[in-house]
């Protein structure tokens, strides 16, 4: 009936026809496709693709608009279309990547910046209040001290690695807070993941355990951190992670130091270490954090590490395993991955 | 008597035309709450159209919501927002047989009951949209005395026919408009023509009302703020048609005041049709 | 009625408003509203809002307002929508919503 833009999405995996068109559309607003973008909201005019906006879980990157379609309306309908899209699909607390010059734009969408990589990228958050609230939150289980440790944890699986860290941390410091990546991307799922964790610091007594949250190490602020090929991931996106640790995270809790234990394996987890060194210890207003890299605890001269037990259990080497986590994570892999296979037997 | 020449379309779930429709003065206003609004948005757009239907500025122009149909999960709901939030009319889509006129006055009925409005206060108008709605028209039009309009609904009707729209003369919509036009002669209610699509084609859009306007139709779907005032003009009686009204007026008030039962201009009898129709020539072109 | 679950009404288009709505952890009522033109209306929207929050007996929750310079009525509509999405209802009492 009426002629009026036709809005619809598209999912890269398809690899359908618009993909080509939305790369040209990127690429003359200055932008890369993120290979992490699960779907895409185009909009159509007279045959030509306008405006794009890509969606990677709840997170929004990959927005561009033709020139000659902007400063109209149609950049609050792209913007209603996607978090719309969102929404049906499950998100509603959404982040939004953009290049700092763009950043006024999505003030518009209802979008706030939460940190900014200055000159180069902003993450953004739908909210005018969530990060302070979530602070808010942490601040309330302030413990006293001066010396106050922060330890970021995937633990996938505990390991006698990660328990030697926290107890090094938590031995040379008034507190330490202890965070879990809550993102549900690893081999084990994050309430076992959490379990093993809370079992296995049980024994520490100046020691806070915190359930993670999307502002740390979660696939808005470090999508890298997911990706499933380990490649080398933007200077940038460890130094959003860092940022928001630094500027709002760490001064909630008053943590000074952060702790982190060397990375010979992951190519990713060790890049990340070095950005840490730089961005929470560089100059800037915010008070900086001191990063103290722990030497991996080893067991016959070899590195303890989750990728290894992950490996052993698939060889179902528990002997093995032993060695290399704490009977509570012992008793866990044994009950539930040795049982099963021997049920299949 | 109530000039229905524009009804204008506003989407139900578009906050900006449910915030400025009243603006364009059409003589009726109908809130769209089905083929508008997605199956995801229907219940906002409900909650949109209940509030909108009280808001001052639409106390002085008619207003009309067009429900889903009674057997959709939306219908009844949307049937509770219209009569309770004070819709003039309720416009059912797909009409096909009184049968289903008599169930909504019923379910309308029952609504004004539990809410307290006048009973009777709500009226309906139906919507033809298929070959058996063109075939029951006039036990459509005439299946309740609440009923005040009838309108034709071209492209699903033509979709029904297994044909579309020729342009020029038409001959696929000449049954179609002649039905629904004799059903609402037949009932004393006001026929309305097809929705003209192309927004863009304001020639197209003149050369179909004047010939819905030959034919006889009372009135035209409108989807877009400009075409009603473009319509408004094409309503206009000529200075001719007017002249003519006013002295068929005044020969009836002459022949009132001097207590004759019959009216007669130039040698003719007046009928009360042509009576009214110079009243409704007055109204057009005080509206105009 | 209690918010129950995260929910969304709205869009960002002009005279229009999006309404993002959350339970709260904290048991409180928590309204955030962001507005071009917050200096001369935002104590009139906020009016608005908590008025029709208060008919709806809803007593916590997190709204997150992003007003596109809505009119009252519109305002009304899409926090009932917000709120009826947020509490699963699929009934509503109409006499609360006027």
């Amino acid at each position: 009936m009426i002629a009026k833009d036709d809005f619809y999405t598209v999912q890269p995996k398809d690899v359908p026809p618009e993909m080509g068109e939305i790369r040209k559309l990127l690429a003359t607003n200055e932008l890369e496709l993120d290979e992490q973008i699960e779907v895409f909201v185009v909009c159509r005019r007279e045959g030509r693709l306008v405006a794009c906006a890509g969606l990677d879980h709840y997170t929004i990157k990959c927005v561009a608009v033709a020139e000659d379609a902007r400063g109209e309306s149609l950049s609050l309908e792209l913007g209603s279309e996607v978090i719309k899209l969102a929404a049906e699909r499950g998100h509603f607390h959404l982040f939004l990547y953009t290049p700092s010059h763009n950043q006024q734009w999505f003030r518009g969408w209802g979008f706030h910046r939460l940190v900014e990589v200055p000159h180069f990228i902003v993450l953004m958050e739908n909210s005018p209040i969530a990060i302070k609230q979530y602070c808010e939150s942490l601040r309330e289980q302030r413990p006293p001290g001066k010396k106050i440790a922060g330890i970021v944890l995937n633990a996938n699986p505990f390991t006698l690695g990660h328990q030697y860290l926290v107890e090094k941390a938590a031995a040379e410091c008034d507190w330490l807070h202890v965070f879990a990546v809550r993102e549900d991307a690893s081999l084990f799922s994050y309430p076992d993941r959490f379990a093993l964790v809370e079992s296995g610091v049980k024994h520490v007594a100046n020691l806070t355990l915190h359930h993670g949250s999307d502002y740390i190490i979660s696939r808005a602020t470090f999508p890298g951190y997911f990706l499933k090929e380990k490649e080398i991931v933007d200077h940038s996106w460890a130094a959003i992670d860092l940022l928001l640790f630094r500027q709002y995270i760490a001064p909630a809790l008053g943590i000074t130091h952060r702790f982190v234990g060397t990375e010979p394996f992951d190519a990713v987890t060790n890049r990340y270490n070095a950005d840490m060194k730089y961005w929470l210890q560089a100059a800037s207003p915010t008070p900086p954090i001191e990063v103290v890299e722990v030497p991996r605890a080893s067991v016959h001269g070899v590195p303890i590490s989750a990728s290894l037990v992950r490996r052993l259990l698939a060889q179902q080497d528990f002997s093995a395993i032993k060695e290399l986590v704490p009977a509570t994570t012992l008793q866990f892999l044994e009950n539930k991955y040795s049982a099963h296979l021997s049920a299949t037997r | 008597m109530k000039l229905r020449r524009s009804m204008l379309f506003v989407p139900g779930d578009n906050a900006a035309a449910l915030s400025t429709a009243f603006v364009y003065q059409p003589d009726s206003i109908m809130f769209d709450l089905e083929d508008a609004v997605s199956p995801r948005e229907k219940d906002s757009a409900r909650l949109l159209v209940f509030q909108a239907l009280q808001h001052p500025a639409y106390h002085e122009i008619e207003t009309v919501v067009r429900i889903n149909e009674l057997n959709t999960e939306f219908g009844l709901k949307d049937l509770e927002a219209a009569v309770r939030g004070g819709a003039q009319i309720v416009r059912l889509p797909k009409t096909d047989t009184a049968e289903e006129i008599h169930e909504l006055e019923a379910h309308v009925a029952r609504i004004e009951k539990a809410c307290g409005r006048s009973a009777g206060g709500t009226r309906l108008m139906a919507a033809i949209e298929s070959a058996s709605g063109v075939v029951n028209a006039v036990a459509i039009a005439t299946a309740s005395p609440r009923m005040v309009a009838i309108a034709l609904a071209g492209f699903d009707y033509l979709v029904d026919m297994h044909t579309r729209r020729s342009g020029g003369s038409e001959p696929e919509l000449f049954y179609a408009r002649a039905a629904v036009l004799h059903a609402a002669r037949a009932a004393h209610i006001d026929a309305f023509d097809v929705v003209y699509g192309d927004v863009n084609d304001d020639e197209g859009f003149l050369r179909e009302v004047a010939i819905a306007k030959g034919l006889g139709f009372d009135g035209k779907s409108l989807i877009h703020p400009k075409q009603v005032e473009l319509l408004h003009r094409a309503y206009a009686p000529t200075p001719e048609e007017l002249e003519h009204a006013k002295r068929v007026l005044a020969a009836a008030e002459a022949a009132h005041r001097n207590g004759l039962g019959v009216v007669a201009l130039d040698g003719k009898m007046i009928d009360p049709p042509v009576l009214e129709e110079a009243e409704m020539v007055l109204e057009r072109a005080e509206a105009a | 009625m209690k918010v129950i679950k995260e929910s969304l009404a709205g869009t960002l288009e002009s005279s229009d408003l999006l309404v993002k709505v959350a339970p709260s952890d904290k048991g409180s009522l928590d309204i955030a509203i962001q507005s071009e033109v917050i200096k001369q209306f935002g104590k009139q929207i906020e009016r608005v809002v908590t008025d029709t929050l208060n008919k709806l007996s809803i007593t916590e929750g997190s709204f997150v307002i992003e007003d596109k310079g809505a009119l009252d009525c519109v305002i009304r509509a899409r926090v009932q929508a917000a709120v009826l999405r947020a509490t699963g209802s699929e009934d509503m009492d109409w006499r609360k919503l006027s």
